[in-house]
């Protein structure tokens, strides 16, 4: 079926693909080549191909990565930020999950009327809120505190929705007989409905360690204190350090890009269709 | 039983519903109520109604208006050279005959990166004596201030955002691209179509609910440009990348007027309501369209 003139047109698309995606990729692979080189070697090889080539592995290979880790309060950071998002992972399981659940499953009043105001609420930009945020949390006495980070963003529209179509597929007779059972409705829901819901719990933690991972203005709000910043925050702080050179900045960023990269290559087909299926869904 | 269903029904809900008020109903409440006050949040007693006032002077504020315009001009600037692009790319790799894999991951890389991250990255980047201007001068091209002018802080901010969202865009695009149903292709060869007409009367029209979808996302997504211009410029220089959200956040909560930032804010999500408004009708018709057809053809 394909033709000769289709075969070549194929092979000219593959090189320009090849040709586009190296210098797409150029600002990557000058970051992770430099990334392992004092400031000299970066300026005395900015003019060549060597910008682009990692030096040869020596003693002082990793040296701008082991003065990052040992000079400044890097690890702390980044220890803090996967502290967050587990947290917050295990909170907004929690309460996201059990208002999904109630909206699929249980018969309250007005239920129909809360679902409708979840689905309004997906449209407001979190920028609408994030001052007021802020004011209640300055005036609750808890800026600089974890406990003032976390709480504005436990509860989450999106995913409650998210939830909720899952568990309304969910078949009705196995509550039934956990109604019978010694079971109560809450031990049921974290022994039954979440262990046979693992896509849509994974889909959420994913989404939510990224969410936290990345997140810059709401951290910048409320942390103050370098003892509780997470990555991002910590990363303005460091690079704006007189001290700190361009290799060790290229090395943070390598370094802080690390997790998330672990994260998209373990969860890299629940992530796509997530992309895809928000993309289908909504179109 | 139907009291037991609603005790059990607010256990399950209340949760999620105290911090919905809290954070969600609360909040929009006073971000409402605020915009018709000077409410100052370092003097809360001093506040008083001022009606449509706030509205009336954002308008008139240089600094609002400038913000504004320069919000609209990263959204000129992203939004065709991120969709277009993101729809070449995902049309290539689905036709490439090789190297598939490598080409979805290798435009998706930036994505995974942090806005922070790529700005910090991407301030050595375009540095006076940085790789560009080095790699530029090899073609004969001048030194260019890049994000250090004002004249090209913005267009420089605005390819860079480009760059690390282009892929989000091709892997949603390419995931259309899959679901086209083979057939039609299949039909179009039969009756000898070129190329270009099956692209244009097949895979057009079947993506364009798509196009509509990644057009508006982009869209709300520029509109709301905070983290690359807070990293990189400080809004600067001369507050040419000074954009709406970033004025929100200095006028809430570095200058605490919560009352003109409630207003921004309100006047902010009213654009961004009728953008998803759009996207919802022009969505949803097409699909009402297919299913009434499915209809059609069942009976």
């Amino acid at each position: 079926m394909v033709t000769k003139k289709q075969k070549r047109i194929n092979w000219i698309l593959v090189a320009v693909l090849l040709v586009l995606s190296i210098f797409f990729l150029f600002p990557v692979i000058w970051m992770l080549a430099n990334s392992f080189k004092p400031d000299a070697a970066i300026t005395a090889d900015m003019n060549s191909i060597a910008a682009f080539i990692p030096p040869a592995p020596d003693g002082s290979f990793f040296d701008n990565y082991v003065q990052i880790i040992t000079n400044t309060s890097f690890l702390r950071y980044m220890v803090n930020t996967l502290l967050y998002a587990a947290i917050l992972i295990v909170l907004s399981i929690v309460v996201n999950g059990l208002a999904g659940y109630a909206l699929a499953k249980i018969r309250f009043p007005f239920r129909d009327q809360w679902l409708m105001i979840i689905i309004m609420l997906l449209i407001v930009p979190t920028e609408t809120v994030i001052t007021i945020h802020f004011l209640i949390i300055a005036k609750a006495g808890l800026l600089n505190t974890i406990v003032g980070y976390i709480l504005p963003l436990i509860v989450n529209p999106f995913n409650i929705f998210l939830f909720r179509q899952v568990f309304v597929s969910l078949p009705d007779d196995v509550y039934e007989a956990a109604q019978l059972d010694f079971c109560g409705p809450v031990k049921y829901f974290f022994t039954m409905v979440l262990p046979m819901s693992k896509t849509v719990v994974a889909t959420v933690s994913v989404f939510t360690f990224l969410n936290v991972w990345n997140d810059y203005l709401w951290p910048s709000l409320v942390f103050t204190s370098s003892d509780l910043l997470t990555a991002q925050i910590g990363l303005n702080s460091i690079t704006s350090n007189e001290n700190t050179t361009m290799g060790q900045t290229l090395a943070v960023i390598t370094l802080i890009t690390i997790p998330v990269i672990i994260i998209y290559s373990l969860f890299s087909k629940q992530i796509v269709e997530g992309v895809t299926s928000t993309g289908s869904k909504e179109g | 039983m139907k009291k037991k269903n609603s005790i059990m029904g607010m256990a399950f809900f209340g949760p999620a519903l105290v911090l919905l008020t809290l954070f969600l109903f609360l909040p929009m409440l006073l971000t409402f109520g605020f915009s018709f006050t000077d409410y100052f949040a370092l003097n809360p007693e001093l506040t008083h109604f001022v009606g449509l006032e706030n509205y009336l002077n954002i308008f008139k504020d240089d600094l609002f208006v400038q913000s504004f315009f320069n919000t609209v001009k990263f959204v000129v600037i992203i939004v065709p050279l991120q969709c277009g692009g993101a729809l070449l790319l995902a049309l290539a790799i689905n036709k490439a005959a090789h190297c598939k894999k490598y080409f979805k991951v290798a435009f998706f890389v930036p994505v995974v990166m942090s806005l922070a991250v790529v700005s910090t990255l991407w301030m050595q980047i375009y540095s006076p004596e940085g790789i560009l201007n080095t790699l530029l001068a090899n073609f004969g091209i001048d030194a260019q201030p890049f994000i250090y002018s004002a004249g090209q802080a913005l267009p420089s901010i605005a390819i860079m955002s480009v760059w690390q969202g282009v892929g989000y865009q091709m892997i949603i695009f390419l995931g259309g691209l899959q679901n086209i149903n083979p057939a039609l292709y299949e039909a179009a060869e039969m009756d000898h179509a070129s190329g270009w007409q099956k692209f244009k009367d097949i895979t057009l029209p079947e993506l364009k609910p798509l196009c509509v979808f990644v057009f508006i996302t982009v869209t709300i997504g520029a509109f709301r440009m905070l983290v690359q211009p807070m990293v990189m410029t400080g809004g600067g220089p001369d507050h040419s990348t000074y954009t709406i959200v970033y004025d929100i956040y200095e006028t809430g909560t570095v200058n605490w007027e919560m009352g003109l930032a409630s207003t921004m804010a309100i006047v902010f999500t009213v654009f961004v309501v009728i953008l998803t408004i759009i996207q919802n009708v022009l969505t949803k018709d097409k699909e009402e369209r297919k299913h009434g057809n499915k209809k059609a053809k069942a009976n």
